[in-house]
């Protein structure tokens, strides 16, 4: 199942600013819906833990991530693959900065795959909570940089 | 034992079936049932992606656990064995196919290691301790875009295509250029659904390190097969194998294709220091990765029609989806030719038939296998005509219909229809519904504006196939013909003992088989016991022994009858010599001690205990001329087949072909898009009925099946192979409460090729998809709307009615005029 996602917003930041942001997992991950904690593993590489439920399905998913496209202060992209509940998912988001005259304007956009007993389920279910959680993680974003 | 033959005979008299009473009472034996000591309990761990490169398996965490006894991967099985046998040719026949994943995974479900624990909970704890590193690959779901190899499942293979023929007969070219009309249709699509049996697959497998012999306690329906895959794959003598089936909860076919799981146990078990272990599949494990039916697709139809709309030829690509390994496959590639005319007397046709793998679960043979799917598509050829040239639907098929004179009947692929009168199922059929009521209701709603159909299906139910198809999609496989044996015995104490080498799983075999033996020796069937159940030591089988295909009333019950005649005859010899008499003077039937042979001219009489007794225990009383007696007589019945002509893709492929006409009235609600029966009559002809309630009972059964897969039932994956109906909620079996009311009646056209004139039945061709997608066509063609696929839900009758995105007629659907 795969889910696509992609919007954009402004902030009144410079872009070398915003990007040190997002290229901060340290700052980035707790901006994750439902964070648990996380362990770096060097500058460019992560482990993030968030629990994750559908109805009577709980669980945490356990997520590797890896900076993969770091071009400051234009783009950052991270991917990431973990399991949980039985199945697994894949993704990829990134960030794409340009100036503008208030501050920074963000288009972001990415892709989830998930496989397995979740998907197979729940997979009515996925991509509305799927956007819901993305619609936190972006105002968390757009908070964390007012 | 109050109850009399019916006319001097148990056969075709509606006895209550003995296995009734040991079922109803929770007394059935089933392997869930089994506890052995040192039992241990096996849970797969199964792979999330549909396709994924399997870069680790990590068991050291689930080790650890308390109680696991021991783990299995498949690096680890790979070591030990060799790949399963293909049955088809190259390059699929290179491909390597494991019970575990050894360096990929090719379907959501796979399983890629067991744990083997003192408990079942132990084990599924453990299991999901078990670290698996994938890297995904993309998936490919579609048999059509399989088969254009951008994405390949066996590497080995080079290609996605597991088999391509031809089948090509009489004289296309000169048929279409003589018609008077020709019908195209785009695109057709049978969807995937499968059974869902009580009972799951189940499997007690034990590698005893004290005999090297493995022992299966199981619920397979093809142990013959199973073995012969099992013991190649193991390495060891076929007869150090010894399976036995007991009571079945249902299998319909998807219990042919458990070998990888029983291969799996035995290993484990022999890991395990030999003790038996046990895995019970799961309900989701059962959706997931047990088999499916085959989805096919047909393309480019073009339909030759002469001016009084009779069929004159068809030509199709058609395009089948097997799953991930072929494991059954690709004999689907040709069974569906057992019924290449369907009921229809067109004698020219070709079928470009191809079949991929795709990465999605394996199939089996799920009932009605591989002509469901070809009938279907007859069905809705004959449909999609009748509308376009404007003809009623049941006229059209009377006049394309096999008519019942030409029996036996020669299909244009050599096969040859024993018998049937289809018409005559038409009629009853129409009595039954009250034909000429509905069409005047059907027209009166209809100028209310509601959406009423009436549709009908004729299948064929082709049972005791010709292995020497098998020899058409592969040349080199080494079967052919049909068999079946039977042990008849008066044991010991005079009891008289049947064994058969089917495993039955609801369709009365105890019965039945007795009611044969007791009208062969005219005694009551309760003094027949029955060994149901498959067993390798009784050493009644052969290779095609099992219960699949439709055939036990053929090929089993003859075994039986047989064995009983031989058992027969002995007694009568042996009657002649204690009676002092002729053996024409000798008659069997049962006595005030019990059954006996007596002589017709003073009644004197020998009870079987005297007659068992001096062959087995009093035996110095017999003359030497009489030692070759054993009252343990075993036969093997063959069915009368030879090779089929393997390049002209000619011969008879089957030998019984019981027929099925379904007639239903369905309504679409205007509001909700939901398909209701009003309506449903099923008429049955499986020529003699050797016990009507059992018959009655498998119809209900096949029309429940088939409604349900034409209403709500469907395997339905996403875009990158997650199945997406895995659990009862999504996939949404049928029960009694989604059944219409089915009106059923037969009628009787005795097969010439078996002793009694039965035919083969259970399947029902899927007799009820066609009925069914027939009359939402017939309700929603002034719609603009033809049925391409067999499953009908309201979301897809939405799309087609109001969205117009499917099922568009006029995009579709091309009727043009010819000479």
């Amino acid at each position: 199942m795969a889910i696509k996602f992609g919007g954009e917003f402004e902030v009144p930041r410079k872009p070398e600013e915003v990007y040190d942001f997002l290229t901060d997992p340290e700052k980035f991950g707790p901006l994750l819906p439902d964070f648990q904690g996380m362990t770096m593993q060097d500058d460019k590489h992560f482990t993030v833990k968030v629990n994750v439920g559908i109805s009577y399905i709980k669980g945490t998913a356990e997520v590797k991530m890896e900076l993969a496209q770091a071009e400051r202060p234009q783009r950052a992209q991270y991917k990431g693959q973990g399991s949980v509940a039985g199945g697994n998912v894949s993704l990829v988001a990134g960030f794409d900065l340009a100036p503008t005259a208030a501050g920074t304007k963000v288009a972001w956009q990415g892709e989830a795959q998930i496989f397995g007993k979740l998907a197979s389920v729940a997979g009515g279910l996925l991509e509305p909570l799927g956007k819901k959680n993305l619609q936190k993680l972006i105002g968390g974003l757009q908070a964390a940089l007012q | 034992m109050s109850t009399e033959p019916e006319n001097g005979s148990w056969v075709g008299k509606g006895l209550p079936r003995k296995e009734d009473g040991r079922l109803l009472r929770g007394r059935g034996k089933f392997i869930d049932d089994i506890k052995l000591h040192n039992m241990l309990y096996l849970k797969f761990v199964r792979s999330p992606y549909a396709h994924a490169k399997l870069l680790g398996v990590d068991i050291s965490a689930a080790e650890a656990v308390p109680g696991v006894v021991c783990t299995l991967t498949g690096a680890e099985i790979a070591a030990q064995t060799q790949p399963f046998i293909e049955i088809g040719p190259d390059p699929f026949r290179q491909i390597k196919d494991y019970p575990l994943a050894v360096t990929k995974v090719v379907y959501q479900g796979e399983p890629v290691a067991a744990i083997v624990a003192a408990s079942p909970h132990i084990a599924d704890d453990a299991a999901e301790l078990v670290q698996v590193e994938y890297e995904g690959l993309d998936a490919v779901v579609d048999a059509e875009e399989a088969l254009t190899d951008k994405v390949l499942l066996h590497d080995v293979a080079g290609t996605n295509q597991v088999w391509r023929g031809v089948f090509e007969y009489g004289d296309i070219e000169k048929a279409f250029a003589e018609a008077a009309h020709v019908v195209h249709i785009d695109k057709m699509h049978f969807h995937r659904f499968s059974s869902t049996p009580l009972e799951n697959n189940a499997v007690i497998g034990q590698w005893d390190p004290k005999d090297e012999q493995i022992y299966y306690w199981c619920n397979n329906s093809f142990p013959s097969f199973a073995i012969q895959f099992i013991a190649a794959h193991l390495g060891i003598r076929i007869d150090r194998i010894r399976v036995q089936t007991f009571d079945i909860g249902g299998s319909f076919g998807i219990k042919i294709t458990t070998y990888p799981q029983m291969a799996v146990c035995a290993l484990a078990s022999k890991k395990a220091g030999g003790r038996p272990v046990k895995w019970i599949e799961t309900r989701s494990e059962h959706n997931v990765s047990s088999a499916h039916g085959n989805e096919r697709t047909f393309r480019d139809t073009r339909v030759a029609l002469d001016k009084n709309g009779v069929i004159t030829a068809i030509d199709s690509r058609h395009i089948d989806d097997c799953g991930a390994y072929p494991r059954y496959e690709p004999l689907g590639c040709v069974i569906w030719a057992q019924v290449f005319p369907g009921v229809y007397r067109f004698k020219n046709a070709r079928i470009d038939f191809r079949q991929a793998v795709t990465n999605k679960c394996p199939v089996g043979p799920n009932r009605g296998y591989s002509r469901m799917q070809h009938l279907w598509f007859l069905e809705r050829v004959i449909d999609i005509c009748a509308h376009q040239l404007k003809i009623p639907a049941d006229e059209m098929r009377l006049r394309n219909y096999i008519r019942p004179e030409e029996f036996p009947y020669v299909t244009p692929n050599g096969c040859v229809y024993d018998s049937g009168n289809y018409p005559k199922m038409m009629e009853v059929a129409k009595e039954r519904i009250g034909w000429d009521a509905w069409k005047k209701k059907q027209a009166a709603a209809r100028a209310e504006g509601k959406w009423i159909g009436i549709g009908f299906g004729t299948t064929l139910d082709s049972g005791t196939n010709n292995f020497g198809q098998s020899q058409i999609v592969n040349p080199y496989a080494p079967f052919s013909g049909n068999s079946q044996g039977a042990n008849c015995k008066l044991d010991i104490y005079g009891e008289v003992v049947v064994a058969v080498g089917s495993c039955p799983q609801g369709q009365g075999h105890e019965t039945t088989a007795a009611q044969v033996v007791a009208d062969v020796l005219n005694i009551h069937p309760d003094m027949v016991t029955v060994r149901t159940g498959f067993d390798t030591e009784r050493n009644v089988h052969t290779g095609a022994s099992g219960t699949y295909a439709s055939q036990f009333a053929v090929s089993g019950l003859s075994a039986v009858h047989g064995a009983a005649q031989k058992l027969k005859a002995e007694m009568r010899r042996l009657g002649a010599f204690l009676l002092t008499t002729t053996e024409d003077n000798l008659e069997f039937g049962v006595g005030q001690q019990g059954p006996e042979i007596r002589r017709k001219d003073n009644g004197e009489s020998a009870n079987y205990w005297r007659l068992a007794n001096v062959v087995n225990v009093n035996s110095a009383v017999l003359p030497a001329e009489l030692y070759e007696l054993t009252l343990n007589c075993r036969y093997v019945w063959r069915a009368p087949f030879k090779v089929p002509d393997k390049d002209k893709k000619y011969g008879s492929l089957t030998l019984t072909y019981a027929s099925q006409l379904h007639m239903a009235v369905v309504e679409v609600d205007r509001e909700t898009f939901i398909p209701r029966i009003l309506d449903y009559v099923a008429v049955d002809d499986c020529g003699k009925v050797i016990n009507p309630p059992i018959v009655e009972g498998q119809v209900y059964g096949a029309t429940a099946h088939g409604i349900g897969a034409s209403l709500m039932e469907s395997c339905v994956y996403d875009s990158v192979g997650n199945m997406l109906t895995s659990t009862f909620s999504d996939y949404t079996p049928i029960t009694a409460v989604n059944m219409p009311r089915v009106k059923y009646a037969h009628i009787e056209t005795p097969s010439p090729h078996s002793y009694s004139g039965a035919k083969g039945m259970g399947e029902g061709g899927a007799a009820p998809i066609h009925t069914i997608s027939a009359a939402l066509q017939d309700a929603l063609f002034a719609e603009g709307v033809f049925i391409d696929d067999s499953f009908n839900n309201p979301d897809s009758l939405y799309r087609a009615i109001v969205k117009k995105e499917i099922c568009q007629t006029a995009k579709l659907v091309k009727a043009e005029k010819g000479k």
